[in-house]
């Protein structure tokens, strides 16, 4: 499809002018110009996988992953801002009704930027611990509890937050400017992806119309969990293997250019091994997420697994390779702000967030313990 | 999209079901075939992770969509529950029309 494949390339083209040489300074400065994010969202490129019927670009789940991985590959703080509100959408397609669909859509594919509220002081991967209440109230619905980690809490307009309803469990679309909405800081700068906008919300008895809740609530909180959260892992995973090409560019190059004993480096063998394993990690990376993409295209129920292990695997990748670029840039990668330092802090993130490294091990084991492979 | 061939005949509760029992059964490593209105989820058999499963191939096997309020664990425990909800799917088109 050649105008699709126009699409793409005019969509890189727009991300490579918006992002350009400024990651490192937002890096540093740990801020976003909320401009580049609404001009972003009003492209639709923050969740591009919603259809052109909602306003959105239509694309598949592979396009949209190669566009992520772009994005993942100039600034994680700016991918992680497209996870989040690409989950976001995906939330409200899979549990809004027709009329929520209609009206968030619209607004997430127009500049409106959203965030997602999973996490709590007391609740990470154990769902059971999560204490969010969401009561309905007459024609309202009141949300009251704490969420920590909120990535483009920042930025956001609309926070998704989940909790407990009753025995079940909603997702509430919350505006941040609603009364009873404190947005708080972190108090020092985070490890990896510091311009994403990471802050903890409180919801103090935050009352809205019933039309917040998504779908009417009364859903099951593990499987809200995971439909979520298969969208922000394949997410992830593509932004992983874009730090594993941005790694792999910045090794390259470096080692084609600098000279010690009388030669570039790159011709000394303990540092071609490091460029031989960046290569293969681009390959490993590249192809995990193209495999689980497949199954999200065709809707093969495998895509659950494969969705989380193209996470696991992507997020391993790309720490290995921020670590072997570092390594090979010398000094030179161990200035902060520089793409492989960033890819260094970056990547240790990723393999916690969207489900830790370990948390995906129990995931992948269970599977081969309970099912036919 | 898919090999199984449920265009070929009338879409039934009893047909449904049937393919449903044999899909639980194979995709779990039980020795005994999964009875129509064995709740998997009580049993242990699988875990939440695979509700998503089961709605994804629902939805590409039935050419239904299940979303927002459907998506509720209780409509994925047995066969005979899941039959309900994709005769009540197909026969209601609106909630495929995202």
């Amino acid at each position: 499809m050649p105008d699709q494949a126009q699409l793409l390339d005019d969509e890189r083209a727009l991300i490579g002018e918006l992002i350009a040489d400024r990651a490192e300074q937002w890096d540093l400065s740990g801020e976003l110009p909320i401009d580049l994010l609404r001009k972003l969202g009003a492209r639709g490129l923050l969740c591009a996988e919603v259809p052109t019927s909602a306003g959105g670009l239509g694309l598949d789940s592979g396009q949209s992953g190669e566009l992520t991985a772009y994005v993942g590959s100039l600034c994680s703080s700016t991918r992680s801002i497209m996870t989040s509100h690409g989950m976001a959408a995906w939330m409200v397609s899979r549990f809004g009704d027709r009329a929520q669909r209609r009206a968030y859509l619209a607004e997430l594919t127009s500049g409106q930027l959203a965030a997602v509220g999973f996490s709590e002081p007391g609740a990470g991967s154990d769902l059971a611990a999560m204490r969010t209440r969401i009561r309905r109230d007459g024609d309202s619905v009141v949300v009251t509890g704490e969420k920590k980690w909120v990535t483009g809490a920042r930025y956001a307009d609309h926070l998704m937050i989940l909790g407990r309803d009753g025995d079940e469990a909603a997702v509430v679309v919350v505006p941040a400017s609603a009364p009873g909405v404190e947005l708080v800081p972190m108090a020092t700068a985070v490890l990896g992806c510091r311009a994403a906008g990471h802050w903890n919300v409180r919801l103090n008895d935050v009352r809205l119309p019933v039309g917040h809740l998504l779908g009417g609530g009364g859903q099951d909180l593990a499987m809200l969990f995971t439909t979520a959260l298969s969208y922000g892992r394949i997410s992830v995973a593509w932004g992983c293997t874009g730090i594993v090409r941005a790694c792999l560019r910045a090794a390259t190059e470096h080692a084609r250019n600098r000279e010690q004993f009388g030669k570039p480096i790159g011709e000394h063998q303990l540092v071609a091994r490091h460029l031989a394993e960046l290569v293969v990690a681009e390959q490993i990376a590249t192809r995990v997420c193209e495999h689980a993409s497949a199954a999200w295209e065709s809707f093969s129920p495998d895509m659950v697994i494969a969705t989380v292990l193209a996470k696991h695997v992507s997020a391993g990748q790309a720490a290995h390779s921020a670590a072997a670029a570092v390594q090979v840039l010398g000094s030179a990668g161990a200035l902060d702000g520089h793409v492989v330092a960033r890819a260094y802090r970056d990547a240790k993130l990723m393999e916690i967030i969207e489900g830790s490294n370990e948390m995906c091990q129990l995931i992948l084991a269970d599977h081969a313990l309970t099912t036919s492979l | 999209m898919t090999d199984q061939t449920v265009e070929a005949s009338p879409l039934t509760a009893e047909a449904i079901e049937s393919a449903l029992t044999a899909y639980l059964t194979e995709k779990t490593r039980t020795t005994t075939e999964i009875k129509p209105d064995e709740d998997v989820f009580a049993s242990g058999l699988v875990t939440s992770m695979f509700a998503m499963q089961l709605v994804v191939h629902l939805e590409s096997t039935y050419d239904i969509a299940i979303i927002g309020p459907e998506l509720k664990l209780d409509n994925f425990r047995t066969a005979r529950v899941m039959a309900a909800l994709v005769l009540r799917l197909s026969a209601d088109g609106t909630a495929a029309d995202a």
